[in-house]
């Protein structure tokens, strides 16, 4: 697996997490009857800082354990390919467009339920849900085109 | 509009140049290994520019490299 798939794994690893996470806590907060406005912008707030911090430490994380795992396994000093050639570019291209084709229907469909007459905070929960979900599948399209290839 | 294969010798060519390893020519045209591996396979089809440092890598023609099938119809 290359530099580029584990950066990717790690992502759809800990963003599957955080949408987990996500859910939970708004389920949670429906359950108490503690869904209003401030509980849900506190809650955007700490995906928001979960995406980035856990992302940065879940990276390097994966590439200090594959290291010590390549090390262990080789018994040699182990070579991190961290280049980002074309090839890496081009599937993180049609990612992210899959991502964004995501993100589009997700926030139509977030809009729609607003102008259906559900609450504001029903919009603010869908837009960061496909937010995550646009992310997850952005991820998975980047590990099949590395696999079934380009 | 439908989508061609385009066949490479590069394996052919690694052999016959002192077995150069995947990871030499990788080196040599400024790739990753793993770019290498998927244009041996046909699950990559390199860009231009790409093609024409792999054939120089080689010291070859691109056509010696590099052919273009309009029959075999890609994934």
């Amino acid at each position: 697996m290359s530099f580029q798939e584990k950066n990717i794994t790690a992502s759809f690893a800990i963003f599957t997490l955080i949408l987990g996470f996500y859910l939970v806590r708004v389920f949670q907060m429906i359950q108490s009857g503690s869904f209003n406005l401030t509980n849900m912008v506190r809650l955007w707030g700490t995906v928001i800082v979960l995406g980035i911090v856990v992302t940065i430490i879940g990276t390097i994380l994966t590439h200090i354990g594959s290291g010590i795992i390549q090390a262990i396994k080789t018994r040699e000093e182990p070579v991190i390919e961290d280049i980002q050639d074309e090839r890496d570019r081009l599937i993180d291209l049609r990612g992210t467009k899959v991502a964004y084709f995501v993100s589009s229907i997700g926030v139509f469909l977030s809009m729609l339920t607003f102008a259906f007459g559900q609450p504001s905070l029903v919009m603010f929960s869908l837009l960061i849900f496909f937010g995550l979900v646009a992310q997850i599948i952005g991820d998975i399209a980047r590990l099949v085109l590395y696999r079934r290839g380009v | 509009m439908a989508n061609y294969r385009i066949n490479n010798h590069i394996r052919k060519l690694r052999f016959f140049h002192n077995e150069m390893t995947q990871q030499q020519l990788a080196d040599k045209v400024g790739v990753t290994r793993q770019t290498i591996i998927a244009m041996e396979q046909g699950k990559y089809s390199p860009s231009l520019e790409l093609a024409f440092r792999v054939a120089l890598a080689f010291g070859v023609p691109l056509d010696e490299v590099f052919s273009y099938d309009p029959e075999t119809e890609s994934n």
